[in-house]
């Protein structure tokens, strides 16, 4: 295919949807590339799962337009979910049928011929590191094992693009660790990916563009790194410094910063080179409670983007 | 959203979804089949043998030959009504089969169709099991009688429109009770299946006149003695028009219920 002229594989243009009285998803336009990674940060509520439904078919727009592989989602769904591989939030793998079988059935929903299938699931077993569990209940599973096995399920129709959401919520580090490996590894063979998720050391590993989300709108997006650089800097400062100081520090740093937030006692500052106004303020006679300079990551742009306050 | 947007139906991926529910049952076929036709047995023993020694004749038939038909047809309610309720819920709620089915080419109307292609099944399934054991009782006395699985098989349908209509409004699965002690109960009851509808009030008989299972009992009994007459046309063409008249609804409820 000749990456000039063929669609992107996603193209939303003020894409909104409204459930009776709230408004999920307010407006929004994306491009997924081919190939790529592509995120959605937000907070809980944000819009992200509501987005990604829309992108799968299984839930109609309230207006504007969304394109998956150059097809309306409206017109086309049967032709779309062909080529899409899902992985929902929370497991709904058929706990009536074994681990193996919740493979082969799913694929005949795909019309896979069955032969195919059987050597497929022999494939994403492995591939997964399951093979001992193939004849185990669903039940018998552990949390980061249904998400492998969420995982291969959905790749059993050999999707170009992959959505997946929230995939690593709630697996304990090794699990999560294992999940981002396999994913890492489908985005070398080549598979399209659209990853929610509200934790930003993900999406910094596994996303090659993020859109971050909040109340419905897409408040910026761009490569992880691009980010951080246009709304941070390379460093943070953290200080903790009770109230009458804080005017006295914001004063002789402002020149020095990008930017600044305060929540209660604490000030974050984003600089390029934080340790600089750590020296002043350790120069002057400011008493502080807690200073720590240190990288600035993604979770400082989205924290910057979205508030500090909880939103729930 | 549009009630009215017209339905996504493919025959293939409903079929599909009829396949899922083949494989599921592969396992459990064992223990359910002796569970579910436990209760029409126990009822043709206690009632047929019990109530059969004080009652002479029904109709002219020994009172054993006379519920044994009917109980074919209750269980054919039963299973396509206890598969369309009960079971359709967890799908639905508890274990989100049809959430993962509708992530691949599977419509909500595939989906509906497919499970009252299963029903119909299971519903064919006892049916058949039924006659097998009347049979070895020896109360089978025709060969019309190889026609009783192809009304399971209506049977189910009927049912089963029913029973996802129903279970479409089921906010929580003890709801599902009243679809039983309100309405398969009194169809039990009040369909012909133990003693003639002309032993009831008038205004009973005509609202028994409503009853699916009524019209199943008055066909498969026929059937199963040897002695046809028009009026099983009559019953038949009653259960289709029932058919075509009801089976959108479900589709439609549950496409409203399903897809947000």
């Amino acid at each position: 295919m000749n990456p000039f002229t063929a669609e992107h594989p996603v193209v939303a243009r003020g894409l909104r949807k409204t459930f009776e009285s709230t408004e999920a998803v307010r407006g929004i336009d994306f491009d997924v590339l081919h190939g790529e990674c592509f995120g959605f940060l937000g907070p809980n509520g944000a819009g992200k799962t509501t987005t990604m439904r829309m992108i799968g078919c299984v839930s109609p727009l309230t207006s504007g337009s969304l394109k998956v592989f150059g097809l309306d989602t409206g017109k086309s769904m049967r032709e779309i979910k062909q080529r899409l591989g899902v992985v929902p939030q929370e497991a709904n793998l058929d706990e009536e049928l074994p681990v193996e079988e919740n493979l082969t059935v799913y694929a005949r929903f795909f019309n896979v011929p069955s032969n195919v299938a059987a050597a497929r699931a022999r494939e994403q077993l492995d591939f997964m590191e399951l093979t001992e569990k193939r004849m185990a209940k669903v039940s018998e599973l552990s949390g980061g094992m249904r998400r492998r096995l969420l995982i291969s399920r959905a790749m059993m129709n050999e999707p170009d693009l992959l959505i997946l959401d929230e995939p690593t919520t709630g697996l304990d580090p090794q699990a999560r660790h294992l999940v981002w490996d396999k994913l890492f590894e489908l985005k070398r063979r080549g598979v399209t990916q659209i990853v929610s998720t509200h934790y930003m050391d993900e999406a910094h590993e596994l996303c090659d563009r993020v859109a971050i989300m909040d109340q419905g709108r897409i408040i910026d997006e761009g490569a992880p790194q691009d980010l951080i650089q246009k709304h941070i800097g390379r460093e943070v400062l953290e200080v903790r410094v009770s109230e009458p100081m804080r005017s006295q520090i914001l004063a002789f740093s402002l020149s020095m910063v990008k930017g600044y937030d305060s929540y209660r006692d604490l000030i974050v500052l984003y600089a390029d080179e934080a340790e600089r106004i750590l020296d002043k303020i350790k120069n002057s006679d400011i008493k502080t409670d807690y200073t720590l300079v240190r990288r600035s990551s993604l979770e400082d742009v989205f924290l910057k983007l979205t508030g500090r306050r909880l939103t729930e | 959203m549009n009630p009215f947007k017209p339905f996504s139906f493919s025959p293939r991926q409903a079929f599909r979804v009829w396949q899922r529910e083949v494989s599921v049952y592969k396992y459990i076929y064992k223990s359910t089949i002796i569970s579910n036709l436990m209760d029409p047995l126990i009822y043709l023993v206690a009632l047929g043998f019990g109530l059969g020694a004080y009652v002479n004749r029904m109709q002219g038939l020994p009172y054993i030959q006379f519920i044994a038909p009917g109980l074919i047809a209750s269980s054919v309610m039963n299973a396509a009504s206890y598969e369309t309720t009960i079971n359709t819920f967890v799908r639905i709620h508890f274990d989100r089969v049809y959430e993962a089915m509708m992530a691949t080419p599977v419509t909500v109307e595939d989906i509906v169709v497919g499970e009252m292609m299963w029903a119909m099944t299971r519903s064919t399934i006892y049916a058949t099991v039924m006659l097998g054991v009347v049979t070895a009782l020896g109360l089978t006395h025709s060969w019309y009688a190889i026609f009783v699985p192809f009304l399971g098989a209506m049977g189910g349908m009927m049912f089963a429109i029913l029973g996802l209509t129903y279970t479409s409004f089921l906010k929580s699965i003890d709801q599902s009770n009243f679809f039983f002690t309100l309405l398969i109960t009194p169809l039990f009851l009040f369909s012909g299946v133990f003693y003639p509808l002309d032993a009831l009030p008038e205004i009973v008989k005509t609202i028994a006149f409503l009853s699916p299972l009524y019209h199943l009992v008055e066909i498969i009994r026929p059937l199963i003695i040897g002695q046809i007459g028009y009026g099983v046309i009559l019953h038949l063409v009653w259960m289709i028009v029932f058919i075509l008249l009801f089976v959108a609804i479900p589709v439609n409820l549950l496409r409203k219920k399903l897809v947000k």
